[in-house]
């Protein structure tokens, strides 16, 4: 799947991001309905199809959410192949779904290479929020602790993420190590964690990708 | 420290070279040799030009460095472009201790070749060597000053602890004479120019262990070594506080077929969280930036983000509430030992909360007194006093009254005042006693909440929980 945008494949980049204890929902790739099925055993999972050529998956309609039960996953299977056929080469995904609720936040975790400084971490609000309002905090790699820290606080959206003194552990925690990660991988200059959503007592990279 | 020597040499020279001198009064050499001679610069100055005929400016002139016959602590070059390789072929075999090139056209015109055989030359004798393209080095102490610019077209700033550092020449300059019409006064000036050999790492490092320096405030338009600026920043915001004003803001990733992180965090984002995470307060403003080189100047560190508000006049203290507010301060409620104390001081008119209003008749006695129970409060970290000249009590005894009172605070104290030439005349005597002025309570703000955000870097703060 090495594309000329230099997009990492999906499950190497899950294993890469794994690697670093960074927590991502379990997936992989599917060849047929029945696949899916048998991976779903008898949950909602999500479906996606992954193609370097399309970079903004929903936007593409490349994604089907709560697919529950053979029937659905079997019309989302051949739904997302004929819309990605414009797209090929691509691969069909099939991922855990994170239980809803109400009281779950999404945010934004990234990296960037900048020619002057170097790798950098990035931290906002998910969804539309980090780009409609511009709310996020970048650092310099390697970050320490107190950055990690301070990076919530810039935000205004801070109190929204760290709504209670775990998920300001979690987020702390998350950041250090995609820090670790940039640092230690030259070779990946552009990571999104895009959207990690908090949820419970946990919180799950739903989807990811790194520029090579 | 590795160039601290190097620009102690520039700074502090026993002796000094001019190369290109001239009697004629158009020549850039002719401003920097006649300015050395004029200011009082007490070491030793040799005019240097190729057609010298024995005299330059009522000096012994010489026809090149090598007939000096002594190794020149510092060397002011200001020839054609071209010419200068073989000036600094002149330094190398005269041992020169330190040159600054002040000519320009160099990279900045496309000469990257001839830019080239500078920094080359620099690191085969082993001088060091600031410029090419720039204004050099001023040392307020000592009347050592390369600024090619005729006195009288220029206010010279008052002697102080503020060190300024320019890449440009011309936002240097500006930037100097400005601050001729302020409260505080600087102690080095350094304009880098293209920076072939000395950079902004060398000259924070310099600046950090320099005794005189206080407050460094810095132009830059960017760095040549991101990731060793970054370090020596963290070194330096230990020690003094560091205020950047960046210009040139570059469009963050163009393209759209990136991570939307890459769109996000482009080369300008880049530098701001340089800023932040070395400890520098940035400046979005020339005038942010001498607002905040005033504040560190005089101020002591914050223990915390609480400001209190002592007015004469009910509107501008509303107004200080808000940019208090606005730029993530507080306003604290006051003790109820502060509330009595002031209750009994001021008159039945003056509700007594904060924002104090004292009225329109406040006088020296109900500043001092307000003064005095305000800034003794546990609750208030931070005074922002306004002091309207215009008011029916006020006069010079209030002025003399903030004044004393600073004298004997530890605590941030900023006086907001403006108006015509009553005012301007107390606003002087204020600021000349180190007691920073501002002219609007939105300035006032800003500049409190950079030294607060400075006083965190410091850890400075007191722990609330």
């Amino acid at each position: 799947m090495e594309g000329r945008s230099g997009l990492m494949d999906y499950m190497d980049a899950y294993r890469l991001v794994s690697s670093y204890g960074i927590r991502t929902v379990p997936g992989r790739y599917v060849g047929s309905a029945d696949e899916a099925v048998r991976f779903a055993s008898g949950k909602p999972i999500v479906m996606k199809a992954l193609s370097p050529k399309a970079l903004h998956k929903s936007k593409s309609g490349l994604v089907a959410l709560g697919v529950d039960g053979k029937e659905e996953i079997g019309r989302a299977f051949s739904s997302l192949r004929r819309k990605a056929e414009r797209y090929r080469p691509y691969k069909l995904l099939a991922q855990q779904m994170v239980p809803f609720s109400e009281d779950n936040v999404e945010i934004i975790v990234g990296g960037n290479e900048d020619a002057q400084f170097g790798k950098m971490v990035l931290l906002g609000l998910g969804g539309i929020y980090v780009e409609a309002f511009r709310d996020f905090s970048l650092r310099i790699c390697p970050i320490t602790r107190e950055d990690a820290e301070s990076m919530i606080d810039d935000l205004k959206s801070g109190h929204v993420m760290a709504k209670d003194e775990r998920s300001r552990r979690m987020i702390v925690d998350l950041l250090l190590r995609a820090s670790k990660m940039l640092t230690e991988n030259s070779g990946v200059r552009e990571l999104d964690l895009n959207p990690v959503i908090l949820h419970g007592d946990t919180y799950s990279a739903v989807d990811l990708r790194i520029l090579r | 420290m590795s160039h601290y020597s190097s620009f102690k040499f520039m700074m502090e020279p026993r002796s000094v070279a001019v190369v290109g001198a001239s009697d004629n009064p158009k020549k850039v050499g002719h401003i920097i040799l006649q300015n050395f001679i004029d200011m009082g610069y007490a070491g030793k100055i040799y005019p240097v030009n190729i057609n010298s005929t024995g005299r330059i400016a009522g000096l012994k002139s010489y026809k090149s460095l090598r007939d000096i016959g002594e190794s020149v602590d510092f060397v002011v070059i200001a020839v054609p472009a071209e010419v200068v390789p073989s000036v600094l072929d002149d330094c190398g075999a005269a041992k020169s201790k330190s040159v600054v090139v002040v000519s320009g056209g160099f990279a900045e015109v496309g000469s990257v070749e001839l830019q080239r055989q500078l920094a080359d030359k620099a690191k085969k004798y082993g001088f060091a060597l600031l410029g090419p393209n720039c204004l050099g080095v001023m040392n307020m102490r000592n009347h050592v000053n390369t600024m090619f610019l005729p006195l009288y077209k220029f206010d010279s700033p008052k002697l102080g602890g503020v060190s300024f550092a320019s890449q440009s020449g011309a936002v240097g300059s500006t930037v100097l004479d400005m601050v001729s019409n302020e409260g505080f006064g600087i102690a080095k000036f350094i304009s880098y120019g293209n920076a072939v050999d000395l950079d902004e790492v060398d000259i924070l490092d310099y600046l950090a262990h320099d005794p005189d320096t206080r407050v460094i405030i810095f132009y830059l338009e960017g760095v040549k070594r991101g990731r060793e600026f970054l370090e020596a920043a963290k070194r330096t915001t230990k020690v003094k506080p560091v205020v950047v004003i960046k210009g040139g803001m570059s469009p963050a990733g163009a393209s759209a077929v990136r991570s939307h992180t890459a769109s996000l965090a482009g080369s300008y984002q880049a530098y701001e969280a340089a800023f932040r995470q070395s400890g520098i307060v940035q400046a979005d403003s020339l005038d942010d930036l001498l607002d905040y080189a005033k504040i560190f100047e005089t101020e002591p560190l914050s223990k915390g983000p609480s400001v209190a508000v002592i007015t004469n006049g009910g509107g501008a203290g509303v107004l200080a509430t808000d940019s208090i507010y606005d730029n993530r301060l507080v306003m604290p409620e006051l003790e109820k030992e502060t509330a009595a104390t002031l209750r009994k001081a001021m008159p039945p008119i003056v509700n007594i909360r904060l924002p104090l209003d004292m009225a329109g008749d406040a006088d020296d006695k109900r500043f001092e007194a307000a003064l005095n129970a305000i800034g003794g409060d546990p609750n208030v970290d931070m005074i922002i006093t306004i002091a309207l000249f215009q008011t029916p009590g006020a006069d010079s005894a209030v002025a003399a009254s903030i004044i004393n009172y600073k004298a004997g605070i530890t605590k941030p104290l900023v006086v907001v005042s403006s108006g015509g030439s009553y005012t301007q005349a107390h606003r002087r005597m204020m600021e000349s006693s180190n007691v920073p002025v501002y002219s609007s309570p939105e300035q006032a703000a800003r500049a409190l909440a950079a030294l607060y955000k400075y006083s965190k870097t410091r850890g400075a703060i007191r722990k609330t929980k």
